[in-house]
């Protein structure tokens, strides 16, 4: 289940870099893309804004085929105040171009990635490539939040593995 | 206590065709064998769903007298039919549920002319001595002719035979001598996917289902399967279905002779994050057998193991 998640991650991070190379955030000190899995990073009451926050929030497991299929729910959370150089007035079009950043990634012709360990990567040792591929279903937008000066909504994608024994 | 079953594992063994011999299964000796390591020469097929058992068995009244009254009661057909959906497509899946020739689709020579079912394919590598049912040994200049995770089916060279074909289980049925060197390749269920290559030897993911290679069997690599609506060949198979209750007790159907009774047909069932799962179905006919116990004709076998 971990090499799904991770390997979706890596997934929506890599295109979302190349769609927007200049969407980053800088966490502990360093510049990177503009994504974060909640769950591996320091637990804060503070949101970042202008970000996509993934959260996994649900898993279903189907064991009747050779290899037990996994469904995990993803919630990609954003949020924007707009930029202070309109006063916040452009915060309904930065939301936009979030969604269309999002779309953009996950609803592609190619909803599939090859699975990969990246365990390994802790002990400085390579990405392991794996024998299958995860593959997700379509975006789904909710509905927008106001929170104070920020416009917020929750993207929700399927995503699914098979999973081996091994892998537990 | 009703045995509560979720789900159903299928398995297969196959049928001597020329002989009309089944698979027998004994339940009293290998009733409790652990459902992933069926004993030999069934073959775990996976999971199946919509197992539903049909009894066709015509049962008549005797009367005489007036009024008529029922003396006593006849059998006058024996006839069960069952259906289900894999829940697995493999090689063996796809033929039992397709019911006819399941082709291997052999991977083409170069500039060959299209064919439904496969072109002529690229000449067959002979296999050479020490080959056993798992690896393949063709030789380091043949062997890089191969890439891991590719299928590989095995067995012999047309040369005109008719009759029953394929080694291990029969493939198809020649009525007539065919000319194509490779035919027996294309039917065989004698197939594998390798799993490593070295030093001239193929290591193949599963046993050979016909078991160590004989000398004159040759190897082709194969780019995935191919079955066909309409052609004439009728796929038999014994076949065991296991329903394991939840306090140890386990229910086994045993068809000694299956054969399909329907087309080549899958079942849509909705998946997570809105695909659809395509499941291989089919529906069989039990053909009999003779019980050696007493003699009986039967299609099929109930058996409860207490837990």
């Amino acid at each position: 289940m971990q090499n799904a998640k991770d390997t979706f991650y890596e997934m929506l991070r890599g295109r979302l870099a190349a769609l927007n190379p200049g969407r980053t955030i800088v966490l502990r000190g360093v510049v990177r893309p503009g994504v974060l899995v909640e769950e591996n990073e320091l637990v804060s009451t503070v949101v970042l804004p202008d970000c996509f926050r993934v959260n996994w929030t649900q898993a279903a497991g189907d064991p009747d085929g050779d290899l037990a299929t996994i469904a995990l729910q993803c919630e990609i959370e954003y949020e924007t105040a707009g930029t202070a150089l309109n006063g916040g007035m452009d915060r309904g079009r930065a939301l936009s171009a979030m969604d269309a950043e999002l779309q953009a990634t996950i609803n592609t012709d190619t909803q599939t990635a090859l699975k990969s360990n990246y365990k390994g990567l802790t002990t400085g040792l390579a990405v392991e490539p794996m024998a299958t591929s995860i593959w997700w279903g379509q975006l789904v937008f909710g509905k927008v939040e106001i929170k104070d000066d920020r416009l917020a909504r929750t993207g929700t994608v399927m995503v699914m593995s098979y999973e081996k024994t091994s892998e537990l | 206590m009703a045995p509560l079953l979720r789900r159903v594992r299928s398995y297969f063994a196959p049928v001597n065709r020329a002989e009309y011999h089944p698979t027998l299964f004994d339940p009293t000796q290998n009733g409790s064998f652990a459902l992933g390591s069926p004993p030999p020469p069934w073959v775990d097929l996976g999971w199946i769903a919509g197992f539903t058992r049909h009894c066709g068995t015509k049962i008549d009244p005797v009367r005489s007298g007036a009024p008529a009254v029922t003396q006593l009661q006849t059998r006058t057909e024996i006839e069960a039919t069952l259906s289900f959906a894999f829940e697995s497509w493999g090689k063996l899946q796809m033929a039992l549920s397709g019911g006819t020739q399941q082709m291997n689709l052999l991977k083409a020579a170069s500039g060959a002319v299209a064919a439904g079912s496969g072109a002529t394919a690229i000449a067959a590598t002979p296999l050479l001595t020490g080959s056993t049912a798992v690896i393949s040994q063709v030789g380091a200049t043949a062997a890089a002719a191969f890439s891991t995770g590719e299928l590989v089916a095995v067995d012999i060279d047309n040369t005109g035979q008719t009759g029953f074909v394929g080694s291990g289980v029969s493939g198809a049925y020649l009525k007539n001598a065919l000319t194509d060197v490779d035919y027996i390749r294309r039917i065989t269920l004698n197939v594998g996917r390798i799993a490593s290559i070295s030093e001239g030897a193929l290591t193949l993911e599963s046993p050979l289902i016909a078991g160590v290679p004989g000398a004159l069997m040759k190897l082709s690599a194969a780019v995935g399967f191919c079955d066909r609506e309409g052609s004439s060949f009728f796929q038999e198979w014994s076949a065991l279905f296991v329903g394991q209750g939840q306090q140890g007790e386990r229910v086994i159907w045993h068809y000694p002779r299956l054969q399909a009774m329907s087309g080549i047909a899958e079942t849509i069932a909705q998946a997570a994050g809105g695909y659809e799962k395509a499941r291989l179905s089919a529906t069989f006919r039990a053909l009999p057998v003779k019980d050696p116990v007493d003699g009986e004709t039967v299609v099929c076998f109930r058996s409860y193991i207490a837990g």
